[in-house]
This record gives C-alpha cells, structure tokens and sequence, in this order.
C-alpha cells in the first residue's frame, strides 16, 4: 500500500508537467496567454518613429510544423524585418495541443508577431482556445502611421449568423486613433467570394474597405497558394499568402512614397 | 451516441447468445455446463441463486433435469441471457483523453476472460473554456496474458485496445453540418475521437473468505493517443511520438 501512495503520489507530480491528456478540446495550457495584444505593445512601442516598415506576412501553417520553422528562421535570417503577421489558420482541428505546437514554434521568432484566427481555429474548442491565447478576433495596430486592421472573415463557421466580418468594427476604425495614423493595410483570413466569406456583404465590405485612410492593400490567407488580384477592378489589390507547406511567404517593405513586396522561397 | 447506448445490450446479447448455442448440452445437464463454461461461471451461479429465492424453476444442482419443462428451459435460458448484462467490474480512469476523471462499468468475457468492454461517463473541468463538458467511452480491452504472482496477486504484462471517445456539447459536431461545402472538413469529426493504448495491470485478489464487495482490485497505467494526434505525427516528422502520447492511471473493482 506505501508502493502504491509513492506510485500516485509521482503521478500527481507528472500530471502538473503535463503528462496526462484530458482531452484534445480540453482549452487547458499554460504559457503565454493574450499573445496579440502583447507583442501589438511591442509592435506599436518599436515601430512608432520609424518612416519605412519591413513586414512578413505568413499563412496557413496548420499540420506543417517543419516548414514553419523553416520559415520562421528564414525570417530570423532578414535583419530588416520589424514584425510578423499570420493570417490564420494555425491548426489543423483546432485542439489545444496544436495551438501549443504553434504557439512554440512561432515564440522562435525574434521579432514580435499577431495570428489572425483561420476557419480551421474554430473546431471544436478552437475558437476559446484562440481568444485566450491570442485575444480578439477583430483587432487593429498602428506601426509607423500605418494602421494595420485585422478582421475575422470566417462567416460560414458561424452559419453566418454572426456579424462576420464585423462592420461597425470597420466603421469604428475608419476614425479610431485617427490622428496616430494616415495609412492602412486591412488583413483578412478568407478574402471576399472565397466560400468562408459572407458573400452577401461581399460588395458592402469593399465599400468599408475603400474607405480607410490611406488604404495601400488588403492581405489574406486561406487559399494556400500566392494570389495577387485586384477583385473588385477598384485599383485595392488582394494580396494571397501561401500556406507554410508552399515554404514561401510574402515580405512586404512600406516606405513613405508607397510600398514594394517580394515572394521569399526558403 | 444515443446508438452506442442502445448498441451496447444487442452486442451483449449477440455475444451471449452465441455462448448459449455453443452449448449443446445446456438443456440436459445444467449443472456440468456450469462447470465446463468458464467464461459465464458465475452468471449462471447467480441464476440458480435467483431461482431459488423466487421458487419460480427448479433449476439447481439437482441431478434429475429430465423434470424441467421446455417452458422452464426457456426461462433459463432467458434469464442467463439477460444476466450477461449484469456488469462484472466497475472502473474509475484518470486522464485518457477523455476527461479529467471517468468513471463506469465494465463486462468481462471470453474463455479466460480477456476481452473487457468498458462503458465511462467522464467529466471535463471548463479549464479556460466557457464551461465545463461531459464525455463518454466505450471502451474495448485485449488481456492476452494474466499471469499469477504468488495466489494473492496477478499481473497482466499487457493490455491494449481501442477506444471511442464523445464529448457533449454545441461546440462539436459528429458529421460536417450542412453549412459547409461537401467534404470541407474531410475526415473529421470534431465530437468522436478513437483512441488507441497500451498498458499493463496488476491486479489484488481479495481472498473468498474475505470478500465484502469484490472479488479483486486491479491497478493499471496506459498510454494512449487519439486520431487526430496520431495524423498530425504522420503528417509532419516534427511531431514525435512523445509529443502525441498521454498517461493515463485507473482502478478497476471485479464485483464477480
């Protein structure tokens, strides 16, 4: 009987490091929490005076976890880059222990970054997941006087019932802070008429799109290849990010006559 | 799920009905089958007992069957069936993947009694979720060997089996509800998950003189992982197989 107390006794030592699994949805982690609106303070303290921006855009790295690290060292590797924006979809089923497996990888990075939820983060758990370890699904930042509006397009997850994408959000940060900043990038996950978007406000989402400040670009993710179009023939030009098993991502370089980006095979 | 409850007595009974009909004898000579079927012993102990008290049949040790009457014979035969459901174990499980603590019953079967079906109600704390969820496992066990280490105690060096795991709640879904494209989500179910393990037992046999509520008292670990875990080391060589597996420790009480 002393055996078996010395036996469960080590057991409940082993279950705090977490050997036990309680379940794949179980939202149980410890770590870093609120990640976005901790590195955004990074993000905006770095980034405030600076007149050109150096900015990465990945996507889609669910299921790859040796090309995101690939990636992220081929980042690690350009001395030029102030921050990192994911797209989404950083799981493949939203469980816990996917978001653990990415959140440690993309820790490597050695600038500060913000995730965007994907439709994949939304299964099961996915999405309570996401909010406490990431924080709000719409969220903006300004870096540099560019403000950097990050919406959550993934109306089909909520049978679109929800207000996805959010537009009074929109509404909100055509003025918010309007004096911190003069230009905008608008990051999406699913970009307008993919199958994930609210196709019914397609069209009303562009006019809330046209009418940031300074707009220079929208960025998406979601559809795993590079994708550069113009979709609304409006002169605002959709940027696709290929997804990390592609092992390429965008690099975008913004100065204050306009911006340049490049495609970064690794 | 509702089907794995009610799947739950047609199998039993399959599997006790096909006992029942490898026993040709049965019907001449009830006391010699008793003996030479170890796997239901003590299921048709429990139904001679019963008759006794009830004074319904007279199906004991008595030598002279030739008395039954076929209607007799049936009811034998009906209540031998309807005691195989009668669960021989109760079972209690830390961890697992199928929340924090399970708890349930469980039936033994087979010539030495090595295949075990579990039936767990597990219970999943909210964590950083918005609520706490109940989860279900019906749970299939191999024992290949049980061997006796002196006669107080047995070990069993392995066990292994396969495990279906649901969760309750709105967040999960069993097939892709119909807001997605066909086959969006391929392959996935966001409610089931199967479950493999392996593990070993070691097992207190309470002696016959001693016994108040159970027969034996076994312990036992396994170490388990789920389909999605398992596809994520298949995809992706980054993922081990330490990073996919679990601990899991239980009791299991053997009442007959």
């Amino acid at each position: 009987m002393n055996r078996l107390t010395i036996f469960l006794s080590c057991m409940s030592i082993a279950g705090c490091s977490g050997v036990f699994d309680y379940h794949p949805y179980d939202v149980r982690f410890d770590g870093e929490k609120d990640i976005n609106s901790h590195n955004i303070s990074r993000i905006e303290e770095d980034c405030r005076d600076k007149e050109s921006l150096t900015v990465a855009f990945i996507s889609d790295s669910h299921g790859w976890y040796g090309d995101t690290e690939d990636m992220i060292a081929d980042i690690n590797s350009h001395p030029d880059v102030d921050f990192v924006v994911h797209g989404g979809d950083l799981t493949d089923c939203g469980t816990t222990k996917e978001y653990i497996w990415q959140r440690d990888r993309l820790a490597r990075l050695k600038v500060p970054y913000v995730a965007l939820i994907g439709n994949h983060d939304f299964l099961g758990t996915g999405n309570e997941t996401y909010s406490v370890m990431y924080g709000k699904m719409d969220f903006s930042f300004i870096a540099g006087r560019i403000k950097f509006v990050c919406l959550n397009t993934n109306a089909t997850e909520y049978d679109y019932l929800a207000a996805v994408p959010n537009l009074d959000y929109m509404e909100e940060q055509h003025t918010a802070d309007s004096a911190l900043f003069d230009r905008s990038v608008v990051c999406m996950h699913a970009r307008p008429y993919c199958e994930q978007f609210n196709n019914n406000v397609a069209k009303a989402f562009q006019l809330y799109i046209r009418t940031f400040p300074g707009l220079l670009f929208c960025v998406n993710g979601h559809d795993h290849c590079l994708q550069i179009e113009e979709i609304y023939d409006d002169g605002i030009i959709y940027y696709g990010v290929p997804s990390a098993n592609r092992r390429s991502y965008l690099l975008f370089n913004i100065t204050k006559d306009g911006y340049t980006y490049e495609v970064i095979h690794f | 799920m509702k089907s794995f409850i009610f799947s739950m007595p047609i199998l039993i009974m399959s599997v006790s009905t096909a006992m029942a009909t490898s026993v040709p004898s049965v019907e001449y000579n009830v006391t010699e089958t008793t003996e030479s079927v170890s796997g239901v012993t003590m299921t048709t102990d429990t139904i001679t007992d019963k008759n006794n008290e009830n004074n319904e049949t007279t199906v004991n040790s008595s030598t002279d069957n030739s008395a039954l009457t076929n209607y007799e014979r049936r009811v034998y035969r009906y209540r031998r069936l309807w005691n195989f459901l009668i669960p021989t174990q109760t079972v209690i499980q830390y961890a697992g993947n199928m929340g924090v603590v399970s708890v349930g019953m469980g039936w033994d079967y087979g010539n030495h009694r090595q295949y075990e079906t579990n039936l767990l109600f597990g219970y999943l704390p909210r964590f950083n979720s918005s609520r706490a969820k109940m989860t279900m496992t019906f749970k299939q066990n191999f024992v290949p060997w049980r061997l006796p280490a002196g006669s107080k105690f047995n070990v069993e060096p392995l066990t292994c089996g396969i495990y279906f795991n649901t969760v309750f709640g709105h967040e999960f879904w069993g097939r892709e509800p119909k807001r997605y494209p066909d086959k969006y989500y391929e392959f996935l179910s966001t409610k089931v998950r199967i479950n493999v393990f392996a593990g070993q037992r070691f097992t207190a046999i309470v002696p016959h003189n001693r016994r108040k509520f159970m027969k034996s008292l076994t312990i036992f670990y396994e170490i388990s992982t789920c389909d999605i875990y398992l596809r994520a080391m298949l995809q992706d060589n980054k993922i081990s197989l330490w990073d996919i597996v679990g601990l899991s420790i239980g009791l299991k009480l053997q009442t007959m």
